[in-house]
């Protein structure tokens, strides 16, 4: 399945394209592809198996938190959108 | 001083009496300050037969306990009145210098009542407390107030209106400090009303603990919560405010159009990601701040602070304009005549859709970047159609009859939240005691960033006691006074204890939600003496009833009904939103409404 995968804020700092396309049957096989040979861009996402803090994941606007989390499924053609720790008003 | 300087100054305009008397520490204990003393104070001094322009309406500016004590972000304070804009009680808080300055000349809070017979000026130094004529001053913007007065933010600060405010605009700002503003409801207006062009402060009594050890050790505990927190010292630094503007996007919340639509398709455009890749010459930092969230920008022509995110998302996205440089100068301009961003740009995007539907003449429409300048300007001077928008969207849009095509609640325009992708912002815009805002108890933590744990913004139930609770937190950051993105890291648990170390009367977190809690209510009641009912706590018709046409909050409405009797219910208000007498008396404010 390959999807398009976005990066915000000093995401873009790493090394790694704003917008790419990836491939994955989960939102986690998604990211990860995003991060081959980027542990840098990894260490920013990824605590472990689990995401960093106050990094947030959408798929198509949708917190994965409300679906499967990273273990969510892909069906092909969804938007994923990373987000550091940022906070505004 | 320690906490509370226990003074407070009170300058009637109208006789030129200065009189200064003690603060009733009882009041200040169960109010705090800033926002919660302001509202305190209102409701003894400023009831239903008030017009808000009138000179028997008042100022109050209030600082807290916390402010000058250089806790970190203590450098804030409010000014409460009743707004010309909404009719409801309002306070407005500002960051910068002023108001640590303000506390160190060693008042708490200061009453401007009356009308002074010609432009006047208040000095406050050591030397004592002065009115002056103000005559050469009025007409200046407020940079070149600012600069005349000789604002210096190590020494010397100045607070005052630009043309808008002397125009009596209805959505015109105080400016302190040459670029923080005290912005919504109109207090510009009054001020203007008022003939006070500035207020001067020269002031160096410090603000110093009961408890010194505790409360250094406090700050050395909160400074590190703030340096760990990835929020507070890498995403807010980094990028401002404006750095939500994609994520906001991205959920389908960020009103486009004048909330026509919840997408823009340019948010790339106007993002903290792209002000910083092009505009951004430097942050900055309020007094006692370690964030340094502020902004300073340069385009081709001009230079300033900002933009924030509303104001960005106000004359752009709002507006269908996705030039970065030129909402930048609009926001530019706003600050030195002295307006505000949020109700400017929202207006300027009611007007533009009225021009749209034929019901407005001339070439105001979305995207014509090029008409900001001159329509800001037309505003602040009340000329052609910025008479009509110097009365904020309401009333403009009601004169061209279309009301319901001003996004605005209580008459306060909305800020950069569509509530249909964000259903308890919905909840918190139709409840906030000023008018639609976000600054009550922003839900764009819970219900985007996971603040402090995520809830589906699509859902309403079990919203309301999340909004509340919001609400009431909020209260205690305007009444202590600090900044709310100390909030987004410190808690109030730490809160309390500063004010203990620093006032040596024992707080606990309780404690202070139940202040907060305190606020709300005898706001709610303020509003409900003014006339305001139940019919009020409501949404622009757009919102309740044209469901998102595409995107992430695709066919989602505002489902207000059931949140609001929630809410209530939580509230322990009957279904009319009155306080029941239960409430009252555990909040110990049934003795106002006897006195009444």
């Amino acid at each position: 399945m390959m999807v398009t995968v976005k990066l915000f804020g000093n995401l873009r700092d790493l090394g790694a394209a704003s917008v790419s396309e990836m491939p994955g049957h989960t939102v986690r096989d998604a990211i990860s592809a995003l991060c081959v040979e980027n542990e840098t861009l990894r260490e920013a996402i990824f605590d472990g198996d689990v995401l960093m803090p106050h990094v947030r994941v959408m798929i198509n606007g949708r917190d994965i938190e409300l679906a499967e989390g990273l273990d969510t499924r892909l069906q092909g053609g969804e938007q994923i959108a990373i987000f550091p720790p940022i906070a505004g008003g | 001083m320690e906490g509370w300087a226990g003074r407070i100054l009170d300058i009637d305009l109208s006789s030129g009496t200065i009189e200064i008397y003690p603060l009733n520490m009882d009041m200040a204990t169960m109010y705090l300050g800033g926002r919660g003393l302001g509202a305190r104070l209102l409701w003894d001094l400023v009831g239903p037969e008030v017009e808000p322009l009138s000179s028997e309406n008042v100022l109050i500016f209030a600082t807290g306990p916390l402010t000058a004590s250089g806790a970190q972000t203590s450098n804030r304070f409010s000014v409460t009145t009743k707004s010309p804009l909404t009719g409801t009680i309002l306070d407005a808080n500002s960051g910068g210098w002023w108001g640590m300055r303000f506390k160190r000349t060693g008042y708490d809070a200061l009453i401007v009542r009356g009308k002074a017979a010609k432009p006047s000026l208040i000095e406050i130094t050591p030397d004592g407390v002065s009115i002056k004529d103000a005559s050469h001053l009025w007409g200046q913007t407020v940079l070149e107030t600012t600069a005349a007065l000789g604002q210096n933010n190590n020494k010397r600060n100045v607070l005052c209106i630009g043309p808008a405010g002397e125009n009596l605009s209805r959505i015109s700002a105080i400016m302190n400090d040459g670029h923080r503003s005290l912005a919504r409801g109109g207090v510009g207006a009054v001020m203007g009303s008022k003939n006070l062009k500035a207020i001067v402060t020269v002031g160096t009594d410090k603000n110093k603990a009961h408890d010194p050890d505790q409360f250094k050790f406090m700050l050395y505990e909160t400074g590190k919560i703030i340096k760990q927190s990835p929020l507070t010292s890498k995403g807010l630094p980094q990028f401002g405010t404006a750095v939500v503007m994609n994520v906001v996007n991205e959920i389908g919340a960020l009103p486009t159009r004048n909330f026509q639509q919840s997408q823009f398709e340019n948010a790339e455009a106007i993002s903290g990601e792209r002000m910083t890749e092009t505009i951004l010459v430097k942050k900055r930092a309020c007094w006692a701040c370690p964030i340094s969230c502020t902004r300073v920008t340069k385009t081709e022509r001009m230079e300033g602070e900002g933009p924030e995110y509303e104001s960005t998302w106000a004359f752009g996205a709002q507006c269908g304009i996705d030039d970065l440089e030129l909402i930048a100068e609009a926001n530019y301009l706003c600050n030195d005549l002295g307006l505000d961003t949020i109700s400017m740009g929202s207006t300027i995007g009611c007007a533009m859709e009225l021009t749209e539907k034929g019901l407005l003449d001339g070439d105001l429409r979305f995207g014509r970047a090029d008409k900001l300048h001159e329509t800001i300007y037309d505003t602040a001077y009340r000329k052609g159609l910025g008479d009509d928008m110097a009365e904020g969207s309401y009333r403009m849009a009601e004169k061209y009859g279309a009301p319901e095509l001003s996004m605005s609640g209580k008459k306060l325009e909305m800020p950069a939240y569509d509530p249909r992708g964000m259903q308890g912002q919905g909840l918190l815009y139709a409840t906030s005691n000023r008018g639609a805002c976000h600054m009550r108890g922003n839900m764009l933590g819970p219900e985007v960033l996971a603040l402090p744990r995520l809830v589906d913004r699509l859902a309403t139930q079990g919203k309301a006691g999340i909004v509340a609770v919001h609400q009431d937190t909020a209260a205690v950051v305007d009444s202590l006074v600090i900044c709310k993105f100390t909030n987004m890291a410190a808690t109030e648990e730490h809160f309390a204890r500063l004010l203990t170390a620093i006032s040596g009367r024992l707080f606990t977190a309780q404690d202070l939600s139940q202040i907060g809690r305190r606020i709300w209510n005898l706001e709610r009641l303020y509003n409900l003496r003014e006339g305001f009912t139940v019919a009020d706590d409501t949404l622009p018709d757009r919102l309740l009833n044209e469901p998102v046409a595409e995107g992430p909050s695709e066919g989602f409405t505002v489902n207000l009904e059931p949140m609001l009797q929630e809410y209530y219910d939580f509230r322990g208000w009957d279904s009319q939103g009155v306080p029941e007498p239960e409430i009252l008396e555990e909040l110990e404010l049934t003795e106002l409404l006897e006195r009444a």
